[in-house]
């Protein structure tokens, strides 16, 4: 039970920065290596947030303050696309280089611990709620309860939004630019605002993930963007023919099962030294059935 | 329809073989993990044969009836981390919780992968384990968060600093149920032992990853002490191995020596840097005994498998129940030990006064 | 008015593949006119079109419209009094998007794409009129994404989503190309529909002298980046196709083809 609960807490954790992804991946159609740099970006600011002695009710400021600073990030790597002309993928190589050193200049040093700091998931104001709206036997829940409902704003807020003008135009951009143009839009502004908007999202997902670990680790960012994919990939293959399930939903579906998939796997008694091949594995498999599937469409058509 | 349900099961059948393939590699590597001695191998026969006879007796009496499981946590794969491991297997051992008797122990390795190492902190204590050993900082800050609003203890070693991870107090007392051991680097015995060995020297370079938060306190102890001795310290950071080459040849260039830590990417890479050091006749001191039998001067240093044993006896105390984590505080290793390796010495010209070599633990005469 | 004025262009200028496409080059295209250009490949008619959408730089000279110069303005925003339709039907809508979102998508041009939401239902009966105009179903297709449609059907969307706004200038790229006979047809009826209601000037590329002459008020023949033929008005009704196909003859002979 403990586990299960455990994978349904990091994996949507990880969701929301999966939205992320899913913004650049899938609507912009723009492969961004910055997620990498970003997640601990935001780890590091809400860190700093907390440490510097933010606490109670003001704790949910580091979670918009993560946002904010991968948004800017997400901002630079756009302009270093669209300004400087450099290819998407080493646009976000570059940036999420960049942050490793702008990451241990905000967090001082490359471990920051917050045993001792209030967070989002543990101060006197939600302590306060949760022992007035929950009965005590609910009281491990209280962080999933957090987690969930925090990711779940997220994906309304993002479902919104693309139901917007903006939103259009962004789907736009990474549908047929050449449109984009034509509606006398200039493209690059867009993918600028995409590229932010993700990143937020990733940096957000990091804010989330130290408060939850507790403590900040510079290498805490390592193989972000492959969960990302790898829950982008299996939702959008996976739950594709069920009707009912939005694409952001499965998003969020997706990154959960493959938090399941490795702590399944770990149960199995595998080692981790083998949990990498695994996911590469699985990737393949979840990609090839996908194409097996759109090969089955067009013989039928 | 049916080339897909073939397209399927063929890539399904190619998966669980290479699946059970892995599995049988993985099977058969923990088995070699846990027989296999790394490096100090005489000093550890030694000890396991005092161990026996001292532990069987002690088990046959106390702990007849209980068995107890143990969770290990090691952040990655590292020399020194592997010996800590199996030195507080051993001390485990010496204090009677022998495994495969009454001790069944999950040894688990994050990778060097803080996700990997939350989820296989929150593994154990979803396993109700009865104690959980963490090797280095981020697995012991996985685990003493999972192990939180349970009973479970979580027991620490190789964390160089235990007050900065807020695993301890000021005091070295607990803030829960946690403790263990810390590798804290003797700094100023090392820097004595610099000075004895090369009394002109004036310059200590020292390489270390700015990942590595053991690496940033231990220079900050450094920067802190070099001036008593009489040295001034030049440092560079790397963020990997890859580094490692072009931080050697800088500092080389400016420095009379160097020194290392316990910076996993760095002792990595030693063979690399000891050649360029060699290259110039500028000595290298290292931080533990592995590192001076493949070629470092000198050592002043802690020996990790002692550090283990001192934590698995901690760790014994506490599974036996006569002392609760939450009322000790965290040991470190008070006496170093030098280790001196005399054929670097001659290939560098450098002189080793008697005196030196009689404090020495052990004196090697080849470099391997 | 749209003047192109001594217009130099010249491709990978300094290197062994330099080729000059226009060279000292001048049009004048009055408001109201309905402009078929023709003539071989490599005459510049694409590359006609894009100097005035701003998708290509010119060396020198001058763009004007209504007397104002417009050689540094960006693509995109010259497209705010622009409509353009491709020979591809794949680069005029969004395939992923519904056929009411792309028509949404349309509408909004030239105002702000906030956070205001994107599909408005008041429209919508607008749009189910237009489209049924086209006699394509597609009215009762609004749902639809747009990536399952036809070519022909594609292009027909392009084209109403260009002319929906107001705007100064139609630039029709070869937009019946690619189009079977009988939709290319029915394209270009619709283009003529919409220009003589709407009253924009257009500016047209194709290869299909009988469209060229049919329609449009003005026959442009291009032929290595000059204008070799220009009738407008009443001497253009008078012309037909053999008339055409013979000077194009004429020239692929000089040329020695």
């Amino acid at each position: 039970m403990e586990v299960i609960l455990s994978v349904l807490c990091q994996g949507m954790i990880y969701s929301i920065m999966a939205l992320g992804v899913y913004i650049t991946y899938k609507i912009l159609d723009f492969p961004d290596m910055t997620a990498d740099g970003t997640f601990p970006l935001g780890a590091a600011v809400s860190a700093m947030m907390l440490t510097g002695g933010m606490g109670s009710g003001w704790t949910f400021l580091t979670l918009l303050a993560s946002f904010a600073a991968g948004a800017v990030a997400g901002m630079l790597t756009g302009l270093i696309h669209v300004k400087c002309k450099v290819r998407d993928l080493l646009a976000g190589i570059i940036m999420m280089t960049a942050l490793y050193t702008v990451n241990l200049r905000i967090s001082g040093k490359s471990n920051v611990p917050l045993f001792s700091s209030e967070t989002i998931f543990s101060n006197k104001a939600i302590d306060g709620i949760f022992q007035w709206l929950l009965p005590s036997s609910l009281n491990s829940y209280k962080v999933l309860i957090i987690i969930v409902v925090a990711s779940i704003l997220c994906k309304l807020l993002l479902d919104l939004y693309m139901k917007t003008k903006s939103g259009f135009l962004l789907r736009a951009t990474g549908d047929n630019a050449t449109l984009v143009t034509s509606l006398a839009k200039d493209k690059g502004l867009v993918k600028i605002l995409g590229l932010s908007i993700a990143n937020g999202l990733v940096a957000l997902s990091g804010g989330m993930m130290a408060q939850y670990q507790r403590y900040f680790d510079i290498t805490m960012g390592t193989g972000t963007v492959i969960i990302g994919l790898a829950s982008v990939i299996m939702a959008s293959n996976l739950m594709k023919n069920i009707p009912v399930i939005k694409n952001t939903t499965a998003v969020i579906a997706g990154a959960v099962v493959y938090r399941g998939a490795w702590a399944a796997v770990m149960a199995l008694g595998l080692d981790a030294k083998d949990m990498k091949f695994i996911t590469a594995a699985l990737l393949l498999i979840f990609l090839v059935i996908s194409m097996e599937r759109k090969k089955k469409v067009k013989t039928h058509a | 329809m049916k080339k897909t349900i073939s397209a399927i099961l063929r890539m399904a059948s190619i998966l669980s073989m290479v699946m059970a393939v892995t599995l049988l590699t993985a099977c058969g590597a923990k088995d070699e993990e846990t027989t296999k001695t790394t490096g100090a191998s005489k000093s550890e026969m030694t000890t396991e044969a005092d161990g026996d006879t001292t532990g069987e007796t002690a088990a046959k009496g106390d702990l007849a009836e209980s068995s107890y499981t143990i969770g290990i946590s090691q952040f990655a794969q590292h020399g020194s981390l592997d010996n800590c491991r199996e030195g507080f297997i051993e001390g485990l051992r010496q204090a009677g919780i022998v495994e495969g008797e009454n001790l069944t122990v999950d040894y688990q390795n994050a990778e060097a992968d803080t996700g990997l190492a939350n989820q296989i902190a929150q593994n154990f204590v979803a396993g109700k384990v009865d104690l959980i050993c963490a090797v280095a900082t981020p697995s012991a800050q996985s685990a003493y968060n999972a192990a939180l609003n349970t009973d479970i203890p979580t027991i620490f070693t190789a964390v160089t600093d235990p007050v900065a991870a807020e695993l301890a107090g000021e005091d070295r007392m607990p803030v829960g149920n946690v403790t263990g051991t810390s590798d804290k680097l003797p700094v100023e015995a090392q820097l004595a032992m610099i000075r004895e060995i090369l009394p002109d020297a004036k310059t200590i370079g020292i390489i270390y990853t700015t990942s590595e938060v053991n690496s940033e306190s231990t220079i900050a102890e450094y920067e802190a002490a070099v001036g008593e001795y009489g040295f001034e310290l030049e440092t560079v950071g790397i963020s990997s191995i890859a580094d490692v080459p072009l931080a050697a040849d800088t500092l080389l260039a400016k420095v009379d020596c160097l020194n290392n830590l316990t910076d996993n990417t760095v002792v990595s890479a030693l063979p690399t840097i000891i050649e360029k050091a060699n290259a110039k006749g500028i000595p290298v001191f290292g931080s533990e005994v592995e590192q001076v039998k493949i070629g470092c001067l000198a050592s002043e240093g802690i020996e990790y498998f002692q550090l283990g044993v001192q934590t698995g006896q901690m760790a014994a105390k506490v599974l036996k129940g006569e002392m609760a984590a939450s009322e000790m505080p965290y040991e470190i290793i008070e006496e170093s030990s030098l280790y001196i390796n005399g054929a670097v010495a001659e290939k560098l010209s450098i002189e080793i006064s008697d005196e030196v070599r009689e404090r020495a633990t052990e004196f090697f005469t080849e470099i391997e | 008015m749209l003047e192109l004025i001594n217009i130099n262009k010249y491709y990978n200028p300094g290197s062994v593949n330099e080729m000059c496409l226009f060279q000292d080059f001048s049009l004048a295209i009055n408001d109201g006119d309905f402009v078929s250009v023709v003539g071989s490949n490599g005459s510049g008619k694409t590359s006609l079109l894009n100097i005035i959408c701003g998708s290509i730089e010119i060396d020198s000279g001058e763009i004007q419209v209504g007397g104002k110069n417009i050689n540094g303005v960006k693509e995109y925003v010259r497209h705010r009094d622009v409509g353009r339709v491709y020979q591809n039907p794949a680069m005029g809508t969004c395939p992923t998007m519904t056929i009411l979102e792309n028509m949404s998508l349309a509408d909004n041009k030239g105002r702000l794409f906030n956070l205001t939401f994107g599909t408005n239902k008041k429209r919508m009966d607008y749009y189910k009129e237009v489209l049924s105009k086209l006699n394509l179903g597609l009215e009762d297709k609004l749902n639809v994404k747009v990536g399952s449609l036809s070519g022909g059907q594609r292009q027909a969307m392009a084209l109403l989503m260009s002319t929906m706004t107001p705007i100064k200038f139609l630039i029709l790229d070869e937009h019946t190309a690619a189009l079977d006979p009988k939709t290319a047809e029915l394209i270009m009826e619709l283009t003529d529909q919409i220009v003589k209601a709407k009253k924009i000037t257009t500016i047209m590329v194709t290869h299909n002298l009988r469209y060229a002459i049919e329609y449009g008020n003005r026959i442009v023949m291009m032929h290595q980046g000059k204008v070799i033929f220009d009738k407008a008005g009443g001497s253009k009704k008078e012309i037909n196709v053999d008339d055409v196909l013979g000077l194009f003859n004429k020239i692929s002979i000089e040329c020695g083809n």
